[in-house]
């Protein structure tokens, strides 16, 4: 095995720039910072060409170039020497490539300024270890912060998430259970499950962890950003550090959010996420090639997921998949059948003491505002303006269901609806927003809008 | 005919940024070499970049056949960058008293480097001693910051 194809594979995730130098055909130089480098075989690697810049002028003037990699655990420097070949403009290569930028300029809002034009492949002539250019570590009596990760024990860890997915009563307990269970068996401390509205073109966060109570109800374009692009794709997506154009690209979207201001009623949710993160991991959950959600994990620390960590987690994800579709049927399947009356009885004395909550609920867009603050659209939205309505006007507090599944005017999807997990986000939302208000499990496919404040409503059109 | 470099050119050149040169041979072939540290001369037309001697060999036939460079220099959080072309005017062994030149250089390379979340005591080890000072004469200013203007000339600064 040749030097070249030794080298770890940290030297080619980008996390430290790579350095190019060329020389244009009349001597001139150029040397500048290269993204990342792939190694596509023991003699090649592949540049990405987003723009037509001096370097890829110069490669075909002259075609000889060098690059210096570094390896990001222990800055070990090392010197190629390459030579042009060609430019690839589709294939394997270039899809893996372009998805890849995509997604960081998706991310980072800056599409259509970052997009691959080529994949320049080079073949290597030489590779030698700069040798002398780190100086030996001295003996130091203070150690490196331990990882914070908890150690690998692959059964183990598989273990805990399964037991705990297994014997999770509810949706809603699933999700909890498993990112506890990711973060006590193997360490991720920020993690969210994100799941497909509707409509199929946008994912709502329903559940996360390491991130406050903040962003739950976010939602995403499917083929916005890292996590859109894993469920357009459907393909999991790692970035092992968040290298020069995602922190640029971040640094720019700052200063454009710092100079704007803030508008009333804003009904977003700003996806949860780390604005420091150095590496990623976002995984789809399948079931039978349907898309149940995504699973994404976040890390401070550059490499910290590795290949290791994929492959754990698209096993997770394949049984998480599963769980959430097999929690979904056993609700279904204990439901009330069509026209039964609700489990309730007296009808509830709404709350006349204590605050009186203003709710107003905008047609236009489906969207439910609790005094000023934003709390829920569209079909959440719209399921919890007929829970009020119907407290308000009849006091009657339980549901189920199956009737709002026959509601025509909630508008559900009539093949494959995603009732369950809508009321899992609301009943979150309601927890964080407004804690007045409570849906409480009364037994499967059964609940009760339970009221604790006075209740104004306010349809606006 | 030499350029100047505008003031604020002058504080992200001499902030700890990353700095990379570029020469090539006879036959045009390229070489790369970090370099580990800079300061811009009074005149801001002309600088004296210093580089690891141990490492120079390729660096120094190359000038010593040509003394044509471009050096670029980018700074690690912001990825702003800027890409210096010249010539060579003059090649010594560095001084004692510019080896602190280089450790200031060092620690403030390092500090950018542990805020986008590496160990300082990695970029620390970087050998930075004994090294060579190369005196430098600018005659051309680019923009290298990553994007769409990755590339423009810099029109030369008060």
């Amino acid at each position: 095995m040749t030097l070249f194809e030794s080298l770890p594979p940290a030297c080619f995730q980008g996390v430290i720039p790579a350095a190019i130098s060329t020389c244009s055909h009349d001597g001139t130089p150029n040397v500048t910072l290269l993204s990342q480098v792939f190694r596509i075989d023991a003699r090649h690697v592949a540049l990405s060409c987003q723009f037509f810049n001096k370097t890829k002028q110069n490669v075909l003037e002259n075609p000889f170039a060098t690059v210096e990699l570094y390896d990001p655990l222990d800055f070990t420097s090392y010197r190629l020497e390459i030579r042009y070949e060609r430019a690839e403009t589709c294939g394997a290569l270039f899809d893996a490539m372009a998805l890849r930028i995509e997604a960081i300029a998706s991310h980072t809002g800056l599409t259509g300024v970052f997009r691959l034009r080529s994949a320049d492949i080079y073949e290597v002539l030489a590779c030698e270890k700069r040798e002398g250019f780190l100086i030996a570590p001295a003996d130091d009596p203070s150690p490196e912060p331990p990882d914070p990760r908890v150690p690998r024990s692959e059964l183990k860890c598989l273990h805990l998430v399964s037991q705990r997915t297994a014997r999770a009563p509810t949706l809603d307990g699933l999700f909890t259970a498993l990112l506890e269970a990711l973060e006590e068996g193997i360490g991720f401390r920020h993690s969210m499950v994100l799941l497909p509205d509707e409509t199929g073109s946008r994912l709502f966060a329903v559940a996360s962890r390491g991130y406050g109570d903040e962003g739950i109800g976010a939602e995403i374009s499917v083929g916005d950003g890292l996590i859109g692009m894993v469920a357009r794709e459907r393909r999991s997506l790692r970035l092992s550090s968040m290298d020069s154009e995602l922190r640029y690209g971040r640094a720019v979207r700052a200063s454009v959010q710092a100079t704007g201001g803030r508008r009333e009623l804003v009904a977003e949710i700003p996806l949860p996420g780390l604005p420091d993160a150095q590496s990623q991991l976002a995984i789809p959950l399948l079931a039978c090639d349907r898309l149940m959600g995504v699973l994404a994990v976040e890390s401070r620390t550059a490499l910290d997921f590795d290949e290791w960590d994929e492959a754990f987690l698209d096993i997770v994800g394949n049984q998480v998949a599963a769980s959430i579709e097999s929690a979904i049927l056993r609700e279904r399947s204990d439901e009330a059948p069509a026209g039964a009356v609700p489990a309730s009885e007296e009808p509830t004395q709404l709350a006349r003491r204590g605050p009186v909550r203003r709710f107003r609920f905008f047609a236009s867009d489906d969207c439910v505002f609790v005094g000023d603050d934003y709390l829920i659209r569209n079909l959440p939205g719209r399921i919890l303006w007929k829970l009020l309505r119907s407290a308000v006007d009849t006091g009657r507090t339980d549901f189920t269901n199956r009737e709002l599944r026959l509601d025509a005017s909630l508008g559900l999807p009539g093949l494959r609806d995603n009732l369950e997990s809508r009321l899992v986000l609301l009943r979150r939302r309601l927890e964080q927003k407004c804690p007045e208000l409570k849906l409480v499990s009364t037994g499967r496919g059964h609940f009760r809008l339970e009221i604790a404040c006075g209740v104004e409503l306010e349809l606006v059109s | 005919m030499p350029v100047q470099l505008a003031k604020e050119l002058v504080e992200l050149i001499e902030g700890g940024v990353s700095m990379q040169l570029g020469t090539r041979d006879k036959d045009l072939r390229p070489e790369v070499l970090r370099a580990v540290g800079v300061t811009v001369g009074a005149d801001r037309s002309t600088l004296t970049v210093y580089v690891p001697a141990e490492l120079a060999e390729r660096t120094l036939a190359n000038l010593e056949d040509n003394a044509t460079l471009a050096i670029t220099f980018s700074h690690v959080i912001d990825h702003r960058t800027v890409q210096l072309k010249g010539k060579l005017r003059s090649l010594r062994r560095a001084r004692r008293n510019e080896r602190a030149l280089s450790e200031r250089w060092l620690a403030a390379f390092a500090e950018q480097l542990h805020m986008v979340g590496f160990s300082r005591r990695l970029a620390l080890r970087i050998r930075i001693w004994p090294s060579l000072a190369l005196e430098i004469e600018l005659h051309d200013l680019f923009a290298q910051t990553p994007g769409p203007g990755a590339g423009r000339r810099i029109e030369a600064g008060a």
